[in-house]
């Protein structure tokens, strides 16, 4: 099938003439063109016909070619539009204008229709060129969420280990993290972890926290002693400033026994099969940032059926609400309950919709980790 | 008045140069109305923005004694002065009108 690659510039001038001469000769050079000869009729092209570039000139009566920019610069689908003012050869403030409004050039009037082809050309590649590297960048960025996400276990992988989980990365290096560690059949840990920040820095330090976790997390050493040894590490390796809070759950479903270590996140809900819901509240430090950390530690004796919530502050904090995890996981303890029915397959995102409804977008990376005794 | 040298400096041919001219004649036209309409109404404002697309227009075509005077008016309108201003009317449509001969 023929492809045809044609570009579009929308050419605005209250001028005919000016209109016309500028449609010839680009027009003879293979570019579609839309003309206006008034400012609203160029905005409502623009967002219409999305052209590569637009040529814009700024003394129109009424809506001037400054308003024009304005406007398309504050629109979502026009402000990457490049726009080439037309403006009188000596009108310095006019041009000094037009570009702290955003334009890419100007082209000065009296103007020389091959000029003109000759500058929308150089703009087209320019524009092309920063397209291209965009999408490169993007697709890189894609990249690094699918090597992210491919970190992260699936219940279908793990069956023994009874959790279901919901992880949401709002840009694409997350700073919420889980895993879960196999320990042994009847040995399970659940790991929990919120980067501070969401660079790419942190998307690297993802694979390291994995290599620790495998590495320290075995029947060998107690929670307690692997989260430590996993500190020590992370304090070492860690950039300056960055640190994660995180939890780390271990579930012997032989001897029933559940400890609990909180290096400075928010409480396990724990959902008993028979009862209320609570908060298992331990107060620690945080993790990789501290030599001689002292993390929180709660042990507890739990019955089959028994629930565990374990999520990131994105779940129970608002910025534009200003709730923090330490009033907001209160609050949500009436919700676990609500949910209590459903199968533990299906809490986790029964939850999410119940807080931020279906089409509910959370202001932060979310990781919900329910996991059934 | 012959447009070959005009067409060619634009990098089009002469019959389109011709198009171009008898549209820039009907804009100017109207122009000159508005100019003279500024006059009437003593807004000086109004005279210099439809001096400032003709001088635009002419500029861009080559027609540089219109360009002239349209720009000298221009500035004028612009100083908040109409002076003389049926003089240059005057000569401007005079100068319009020698591009159909």
């Amino acid at each position: 099938m023929e492809q045809k690659q044609s570009y579009t510039v929308l050419v605005v001038d209250d001028n005919l003439l000016n209109l016309r001469l500028i449609e010839k000769a680009l027009s003879k050079e293979g570019y579609r063109i839309f003309c206006a000869d008034n400012g609203p009729d160029a905005r409502a092209l623009a967002q219409r016909e999305k052209p590569d570039l637009i040529l814009l000139d700024i003394e129109m009566p009424g809506e001037s070619g400054f308003d024009v920019i304005r406007k398309l610069k504050d629109g979502s689908e026009t402000n990457a539009i490049p726009v080439l003012f037309l403006t009188g050869v000596s009108e310095v403030d006019s041009k000094l204008k037009g570009f702290d409004l955003g334009a890419v050039d100007y082209i000065t009037k009296p103007f020389h229709p091959l000029e003109v082809l000759a500058r929308v050309r150089i703009h087209l590649k320019l524009s092309i060129a920063t397209n291209s590297l965009i999408a490169v960048q993007a697709a890189k960025l894609r990249q690094l969420t699918e090597a992210q996400v491919s970190m992260l276990p699936t219940p279908a992988d793990n069956p023994s280990a009874r959790f279901s989980v919901y992880y949401k990365a709002l840009e694409e290096a997350g700073g919420d993290f889980y895993d879960i560690l196999n320990i042994s059949e009847n040995i399970k840990g659940y790991f929990v972890a919120d980067f501070s920040g969401h660079d790419i820095k942190t998307s690297y330090l993802t694979a390291s926290v994995k290599a620790l976790l495998a590495q320290n997390c075995t029947p060998v050493y107690s929670p307690m002693e692997s989260m430590k040894m996993i500190n020590d590490v992370l304090v070492e390796i860690m950039p300056p400033g960055k640190y994660l809070t995180a939890c780390y759950m271990h579930i012997n479903r032989t001897t029933r026994k559940l400890t609990i270590i909180n290096a400075g996140h928010p409480p396990v809900v724990c959902l008993p099969v028979n009862g209320e819901p609570f908060l298992i509240k331990t107060e620690g430090d945080i993790l990789g940032m501290f030599k001689d950390a002292h993390f929180g530690s709660q042990i507890l004796t739990v019955s089959p059926g028994d629930r565990f919530f374990i999520y990131s502050d994105g779940l129970v904090e608002s910025a534009e609400n200003k709730i923090t995890w330490v009033n907001g996981a209160d609050s949500l303890l009436p919700v676990y309950r609500e949910i209590a029915g459903l199968p533990y397959e299906e809490a986790p995102e029964a939850l999410i919709d119940h807080l931020f409804g279906k089409e509910g977008s959370p202001e932060d990376d979310i990781v919900v980790l329910c996991v059934e005794v | 008045m012959d447009f070959s040298d005009l067409a060619l400096r634009l990098g089009i041919d002469k019959e389109e140069f011709k198009e171009l001219a008898e549209l820039f004649i009907t804009t100017t036209r109207s122009d000159i109305k508005k100019i003279k309409n500024g006059v009437l109404g003593h807004s000086p404002a109004d005279a210099a923005a439809a001096s400032h697309s003709i001088k635009g227009a002419a500029g861009n075509l080559g027609f540089d004694e219109i360009f002239s005077l349209a720009g000298e008016m221009e500035r004028q309108a612009k100083g908040g002065s109409l002076d003389n201003f049926d003089v240059y009317i005057r000569d401007l449509e005079k100068k319009v009108n020698a591009l159909i001969g």
